[in-house]
Order: C-alpha cells, then structure tokens, then sequence
C-alpha cells in the first residue's frame, strides 16, 4: 500500500511522517508520534478519551482520518503544559481528586479545557453540558465537576493559585486529605497503561472469535493463515503446553475453545503478526468448521430435565447452588400479622471500564515467561498459567500494567494464556489490544437474577420469617459464580436480624455471554429485593421506612444470616446521619411524594433540558449560570 | 405544562457488607524500607485499580515511618518481585494491604528507633517521628530523618521491616450456611431524591445522600471518590444499564447502545462518612469500594414509588418501563372505579 505524506503541527513542534493512508489521527498520533496519552476506549466517537484539538476545536481523534488533519494545527494532553509542568485545570483534578483510574482523564482534562476557552465564565450547567461527550466510569463525575470550577475561578483570578495546593497537615497522615500521589501522571497523559507500550520487535496478536453461542468445532485449518507473509504463528487450543483450564472458582475454561464454543466472542484461535493489519487479515484466513448444538439461553430453560448439557462436568448446568437455613421458616410465617410474596430482576451490566483489556508477553533471557496486563489478580494468574504452559511457579512472572478500571471485569485470565503461548512459540515480544467490541462480547458481565421473596412479619413491622430464593444466569463459564452466589446468600436478607429464614441462591450455565465479578459481588442484586421489600412492608404497615428498619436492624449482639454474632454494628448511626443529612420528613412510603415539604434543597441539582443549559454565547450567559449557580 | 407532569419524590435503602475475601482466611503480605534520604520504600503486590490505595498506602507507610508520602515509594506489584499481597476486590485493599503495611513500616521504625535510642542514650519509648524529623521527647534532641538513616547504616543495620496480615473469615456449612464469612462489617444507607416525567417516562436523579461507615477515613476526598462512583454506577443500573442477548448474540455492542451515565445524568452527591473503628485491626479502618453502590438502585426505585405511585421490580427503570407502568396503573384505577 503506497503511504501518505503527512505534515502538521504537533503540540507547537512541525511534524512530516510517511504513513499508512487509512490511519485515524488517533493512530498517527499514537503509533507515529509516540503521543501515548491521547487514549482509544471505544473507537467509534463515544467516549471521548481520544479528545484533542485540532485547530483550536476540540475532536474525537478515533473519528478523523489522519489526512484530514493535515496542515492542521493539533494539540494533545502533552502539549497542555511544558514538560513537568502542569496546566491549572491539570492541577485542579490533581487537588480534588477528580482522577482515580486515570484513562478518561487526558481526553476529560482536554474536555474540560476546551470549555473554558469556549466560555471562561461558563456555570456548573453549561460545564456539564460540556463534558457531556466523555465518559468517566469511576468517579461518579463529581470531583470532576469540582475541579473544573476550581480551575475556572483560578484562571479568572477570581480564587488564588494556593487553593491548587496540598492542605497543610497537623499531626498525623491518616485522615488527611493528601493529593493522589499517580494523579500527575494521569492528568498529563505521562502514565504508560499496557496498550501505550512498545517494545522492540514486538508483534501483534488478533483473536478469532466464536460466531456460535454453542457448537462443535469439526476442524481448524490454519495452514494458509500461517503461510502469509508477515504471520508469526497461529495458536489454537492444539498449542496448549500444559493442563488448559482457567477460572475464580472453577477452572472449567479453556484458553482457546477446545472441542466446541459455548458462547459468542469465546477465543477459537489467535495469530501473531508483525502488524495489526496483518494479524487481521491472516484471522479471515483461518477456516473453521462448526456444527451448531441447541443453546441454553435462560436458566429456567437450564434447569428443565434433558436441556442440553455445556459441560461434561456439570449434567444438570449447575455451576452452584448456596443453602443459608437459620430457626424455622414455617413457625416465623405462622407468627406474622402480614406476609408479603413477589418476585424481582436485575440485568446483565458491562463493567465498561474505559481501558479495554490490553498485555504483552515475552520471554525473558532466562526463560520466564512474562505477562504483562492490567489485571486484578496476577497473583491468582501465575498459578493458572504455571499449570496451562507446564511451568515452574517461578518461571511464570506476571507484571501489573496501571489498570484502566476495573469493578471486577479484571479479574478473569481471558487473554493472558494466548499471549503467552504465543510469546513462547515465537520468542519475541507480542502484544494484544482488545476493540471495545470485543471487550464487550468477550468479558464476563454481571449476574443477572431473579428473586422470589416472601416475608412475613407482624403488626409492629417485626420480621418474623424470610424465604429468599435467587435463580442468575452464569452463562457459559464458571469464572465468580460461585462466589457471587455465597455472597449474594450471606447478604441476601439485609442488615436486619431475621429469625428464621430460608435462602438459596443459584448459579446456571448457559449460552449466554458469562457472568462474573463486578462490584458488589451479589450484594445489590439481593439488597435490591430486600430494600424493596422493606419499603412495600412499611407502606403495609403505615410505618415510616427508616422506623420499620430500626425495629429490625442487626445491632451488636445480633446473629447474621449465617449464624455470626456481631462484635460491631454501625447500622444506627448510618441510618441517624442520613435522615439528618437529607432532612427526612417522616411518614409512611405511601405515594407522598407530591405532598413532601423535604424537596429541592440547597443539597439538590436542579433538573436539566437537554440542550438548554448553552445560555447564550459570551460572558454574559455564563455569569449567568454562575450566579445560578451560586444562590 | 400540567403542573402534574413532573413529579418527584424520595426513597432510602440500607445495606451492608463484609470486608476481605469471603468465608475463607484472608492475608496480605509487605517489605517496607527507611531508605536513604529519609524516604521510604514498600514493596507489596498491591494493584492500584483507580481507587487510590498507592496513596492510602503512601500515607500509611509516612505515618508509621516518620516522613512524607511523597517521599515513599511503592514498587507495582509484580508476582517476581513483591510479596503476596493477593487481589484487588472483595472490598479488600485498605484492610488486607493497609494493615499489613502499616505493621512492616511499625517493624522498620523500631530497627531504627532502637539505633537512634542508644546513639542518643535516651529509652526507645521516648522517640517519636513526624514529617522527616525524628526527635526524643523532653528533651533537645533532635534530627532529620534522613540523618537517622544515615546513623542508623552507620552502626551496621539496614532499617527493615515485613508483615502478614491475616483477616480470619470462616467456611459455610454445606447444609445450613452458618458460618463467620468477615472478620469486620460495614454498613451504609442512602436517599435518592428523583423526578419523573410522566409524560415521557424519563427519570432524573436529583439528590443522593449517603452514609456510609468505613471504620476509619484514612483519605477522605477518596472515600467520597468512592462513594460518588458507586452512587453513579448504581444508578447507571437502576435507570439505563442494560447489556442484551438474543440466542447469545448481543444486541448492545458498543456505547452507542449500551448506555452509560454521563455528566448531566449525575445527582448531587451529599456524603456523610462515619467511623465506627474496626477493633480487630492496627488501622481500624474497613473499606468503601463495593458497600457504596449496594442501596443506590433500591433507594432510587423507592423514591420512584414515592413519587409516581409504580413499583419497578425489574431493573433498569427506562423510560419505556415507566410509561407502561403508569398505563398499567391507571387502567387498574379505571377498572376500580367502574
């Protein structure tokens, strides 16, 4: 393919590169110029970590092809200050903390400059507004929100530079409200995440994905994939040197699909080439032939005798069943004034943590084999890769890369294996990149459930009996499953000490993409059904939802669902200081709303028109929103 | 516009939540250093996941050790170089790591307090060390804590520590599920204040509060960091989240499809922190990473009801949802009437 001229000012320096003509800007700016910090989380315009300027405008780099900047005028979380120096906005997420992973933060911080060179006395509103095309999937924003404001009132002089500070500390580190020592690094762009680094004679890894959500694999032919020049090596589950099997709890999941797939996205092979390009191409040249089996696609219809069965192991598609029992459920109910019955759902959720997942391997000159990922469990990583490649403890060493978030969707070894492998066939470096659309087929979700809840309780709003039944989808692997149904059981029936209760929670394979860690573990999905309950209890009763939770919370002393007696218990003071806080008029939960006197405080946000918060152009309309803002 | 169209009300939840691994032992292992210059150095296989624990530890390590926590260091965690420390969830880092740190930076100082104590001829007891100075009470000595070090070498020994840390959870029996799963509990609740408009299903979040006991704040800018994410993410589930199959192909590829929270869904966010110390541990601290989005989705499904009179038993609460539910409602109230 002949290449592309391309000349334009990078960061106030006169860049001229040859280059590939179908490169993004965020590939020329990445791959050409070595300007790692501009990040690509979705590729396709949605999340903003690619933010630049161009021409004073700010851009989604991932949807501009390279020669449409050229001759443009760009401008990169790099060039924001001189190097080791940092810009007032940089300096105001550092001061309030409004980085935590870091990877939305260079295109946030590009984001939130942008607004203040549009309107430097734009209002919290109109800021919104603004940073309204880039997601940040840990802080919740609000850091952010502050540390834009912060920065605007510095810059105008209207708040001195030492606000920008560290706080002095009295006596002693704990309990001070000490700066984020990585945050300058996440606000300049500096900090290297796995899919910034190069090394030399690396290679590019692609995997092949299942089409299926369930089928045998007749044959993978690989040869004229391995015949291309620029290929490196293909690896199927054919290249696995040890005992293959990864997972949390269970290791029933392959490196690469071994027999059949058991859902769609799940690695059938992977190919290491000199470049991206080439790796891809070489994967449409692998044939494999399926025959599809029938899937399971609910875990009603997995539990049904004579559904198909997706592990040898496992004949009946269970993956867990946790039983809590606790006094006696018929005698409770038989107590109770009321009983209450219904059933409740949650969804599957993606952790959609901005860094899709990302390593390398290589072998090291004394043969260990070296990965390289931003994952959350290295530890339990080496031991599963130690046994899949049939090495030592000690031969195998993992290296955590800084982890563009995680929530638990880190914590499953999904890719490490192939890299290995693959570095140990070639002995060269080689590293893989996920799209976002692979890391959203491919990664565990979390659990979806279905709860049937019956609650008996009396007059007073005593709990007398619980049965809690939880029926989630696994999906195709075991990977937390197990673990998110033990907590989800612990948890399940609240804080409050219940008597007699009857719990069980289980897990189920199916087809469907697998279910795993993802913060909270089974904790909200079960509190959603109870605190739910709760409510339809209190309404019930005519009591007032804080009351009806103090008749029942676990207090020092009380025995947990599973029979642990409480040396502490903060519960009370938890519920005091968020009545307190929130101003709570008392009353029943029943529909009150349009009569509340505890509406629109000074501690709310004021609802938004999409659209409207843009009050004119200028100074005027953004004093404007400020002084709204104010009072 | 009716005056009739928006409506609002509130909602709480309560929660809990155990701290470390589940129903089993849990530990966390570190090396800590007094190094030259009076700076300090860890070692320990932590993972810093965006929570902020590289700085939680850094102000551990600074107060244990007499200095400032730009001056530690703390190696990323690499299975050949540090010790187990073991993984980053299970509310797990502050409490495992935290503790287990602070004991190997508590080891360290005594190596050099004792050095420094009988360079001086004073007993070890009356040595303290705060922000690079090292001195002896009731008394005028006094020096930098990189002198200390220097003193320290001087005499022969390297100023050194390690420590295990060990939380003692306990199995489930099989047939009834007793068992001690937590060492330490924490314990939250929150208020969501919404409005529904009732003309297109749309929700919007417009005040949380939420009361959160960590045990001990040893950040609190990061606590509320913490919590603000978790309320963001819950109500990213409770109102839009929602990843979708057909036959096991998803249907919610990419973000234009999957939709995620943004800057102008956020509520303010009204923390409360409460300290209820953990007894069992030197910190005292527990944790906030997972307990904080535990109560956001029921308190906001509460607060729904509060409002508009329908109750959402199926999450995500979209706008589509609301609009059927409300139909549902009043076509019960019709069918009542008639």
């Amino acid at each position: 393919m002949p290449k592309l001229k391309l000349e334009m000012e990078v960061n106030g320096r006169k860049v001229s590169r040859e280059t590939e003509p179908y490169k993004r800007l965020l590939d020329f700016l990445r791959d050409d110029l070595n300007l790692t910090g501009t990040k690509e989380g979705c590729g396709a315009g949605e999340c903003g970590t690619c933010s630049v300027f161009v021409d004073g405008k700010l851009v989604k780099s991932c949807l501009m092809p390279a020669a449409k900047a050229a001759g443009a005028t760009v401008e990169t979380i790099e060039g924001m200050a001189k190097p080791g120096d940092l810009t007032p906005v940089q300096k105001a997420f550092h001061k309030t903390g409004a980085s935590q992973c870091g990877y939305c933060i260079p295109g946030m911080v590009m984001a939130a400059t942008s607004a203040l060179r549009e309107n430097p006395g734009a209002g919290i509103e109109e800021i919104k507004e603004r940073l309204g095309g880039n997601i940040c999937r840990c802080t919740g924003y609000t850091k952010i929100f502050e540390a834009v404001e912060i920065a605007r009132d510095v810059i105008a002089g209207d708040l001195p530079e030492t606000v920008l500070e560290e706080d002095a500390v009295q006596d002693t580190y704990i309990g001070a409200n000490v700066r984020r020592l990585d945050a300058p690094s996440k606000v300049s762009g500096r900090l290297k995440y796995a899919a910034d680094m190069k090394m030399h004679d690396m290679l590019q890894m692609q995997v092949l994905r299942s089409p299926h959500p369930h089928a045998r694999i007749v044959s993978i032919d690989t040869c004229a994939a391995e015949a291309m020049e620029g290929v490196a090596c293909v690896i199927t589950s054919d290249d696995v040197p040890g005992k293959d099997g990864y997972g949390v709890f269970v290791h029933d999941q392959p490196t690469m699909a071994t027999g059949k797939v058991r859902y769609v996205g799940e690695a059938v092979a992977a190919v290491a080439a000199e470049d991206l390009v080439t790796a891809r191409r070489a994967l449409a040249a692998i044939k494999v032939e399926y025959e599809e089996l029938p899937g399971l696609f609910t875990p009603q219809d997995a539990l049904k005798p004579g559904a198909p069965v997706i592990h040898d192991y496992a004949q009946d598609n269970l993956v867990k069943h946790i039983p809590v029992r606790k006094g006696d459920v018929a005698a409770g109910f038989e107590e109770a004034d009321l009983i209450l019955e219904d059933d409740f759902s949650t969804q599957q959720v993606e952790h959609a943590y901005l860094e899709p997942e990302a390593g390398i391997a290589y072998v090291d000159p004394d043969d260990v084999v070296v990965v390289i990922s931003p994952s959350q469990n290295i530890t339990h990583h080496r031991h599963m890769l130690a046994e899949i490649i049939d090495k030592p403890i000690n031969k195998v060493r993992f290296i955590m890369s800084p982890v563009g978030g995680g929530f638990g969707g880190k914590e499953d070894m999904i890719y490490q294996g192939m890299l290995a492998i693959g570095a140990m066939k070639t002995h060269r470096p080689i590293q893989l990149n996920f799209t976002r659309e692979e890391s959203i087929i491919a990664s565990a979700k979390r659990h979806p459930s279905k709860v049937h809840y019956k609650m008996g309780l009396t007059n007073a709003g005593r709990i007398t009996a619980i049965e809690f039944s939880m029926l989630s989808d696994g999906g195709a692997y075991g990977m937390s499953s197990e673990g998110v149904m033990r907590k989800a059981a612990i948890l399940s029936c609240g804080p409050y000490e219940v008597h007699n209760l009857k719990v069980d929670t289980t897990a189920v394979y199916t087809n469907n993409t697998p279910s795993g860690a993802f913060r909270t573990f089974g904790g909200m999905q079960a509190q959603f059904a109870t605190e739910s309950m709760m409510d339809m209890a209190a309404e019930a009763l005519n009591m007032d939802p804080f009351e009806i939770r103090r008749v029942n919370m676990m207090k020092i002393g009380s025995r947990t669902h599973t029979q642990q007696e409480l040396t502490t218990a903060s519960l009370g003071r938890v519920m005091d200081a968020a009545q307190e806080a929130s101003r709570w008029e008392t009353g029943a939960p029943n529909v009150r709303g349009p009569l509340r006197g505890d509406l629109n405080g000074p501690d709310t946000r004021q609802p938004c028109t999409l659209g409207a918060r843009f009050q004119g152009d200028g100074l005027d309309g953004g004093d404007k929103g400020k002084k709204e803002n104010v009072a | 516009m009716s005056a009739t169209r928006k409506l609002r009300g509130r909602g709480i939840a309560a929660s809990w939540y155990g701290i470390a691994r589940t129903a089993t032992i849990d530990r966390a292992g570190a090396w800590a250093e007094i190094d030259d210059g009076g700076t300090g150095k860890i070692v320990t296989g932590v993972t810093e996941i965006g929570e902020g624990i590289l700085t939680v530890l850094a102000q551990i390590a600074a107060d244990e050790m007499g200095i400032k926590p730009d001056d530690v260091t703390i190696g990323d965690n690499d299975t050949a170089r540090s010790p187990e420390a073991a993984h980053a969830g299970a509310t797990r880092q502050t409490y495992m790591i935290g503790n287990s740190v602070a004991l190997a930076s508590r080891q360290a100082r005594s190596v050099l307090f004792d050095e420094i104590a009988d360079f001086w001829d004073v007993e070890v007891g009356t040595l303290k060390a705060f922000d690079g100075e090292l001195w002896a009470a009731n008394t005028n000595l006094k020096m930098s804590m990189s002198d200390a070090v220097a003193t320290c070498k001087a005499r022969g020994v390297v100023p050194l520590g390690s420590a295990s840390f060990t939380a003692h959870g306990t199995g489930l029996d099989p047939v009834d599920g007793s068992g001690s799963p937590w060492q330490a509990y924490v314990f939250g609740t929150q208020i969501a204040e919404v409005e529904v408009d009732t003309y297109t299903g749309e929700i919007q979040v417009l005040g949380i509060w939420a009361a959160h006991d960590v045990g001990r704040a040893i950040n609190p800018r990061g606590v509320e960091g913490q919590i603000e994410g978790g309320v963001v993410q819950g109500l990213g589930q409770a109102l839009m989240e929602d990843y979708r199959t057909e036959n096991g192909h998803t249907t919610t590829h990419g973000f234009a499809k999957y939709i995620l929270p943004t800057s102008l869904d956020i509520p303010q966010i009204n923390c409360t922190i409460i300290e209820d110390p953990d007894p069992l541990s030197p910190l005292q601290a527990k944790g906030i990473g997972e307990p904080a989005l535990v109560p956001t989705a029921p308190a906001i499904m509460n607060a729904i009801y509060d409002a508009i009179g329908v109750r959402i038993k199926s999450l995500p609460a979209t706008p589509e949802k609301i609009l059927q539910a409300l139909r549902d409602r009043d076509a019960a109230k019709r069918k009542e009437i008639a």
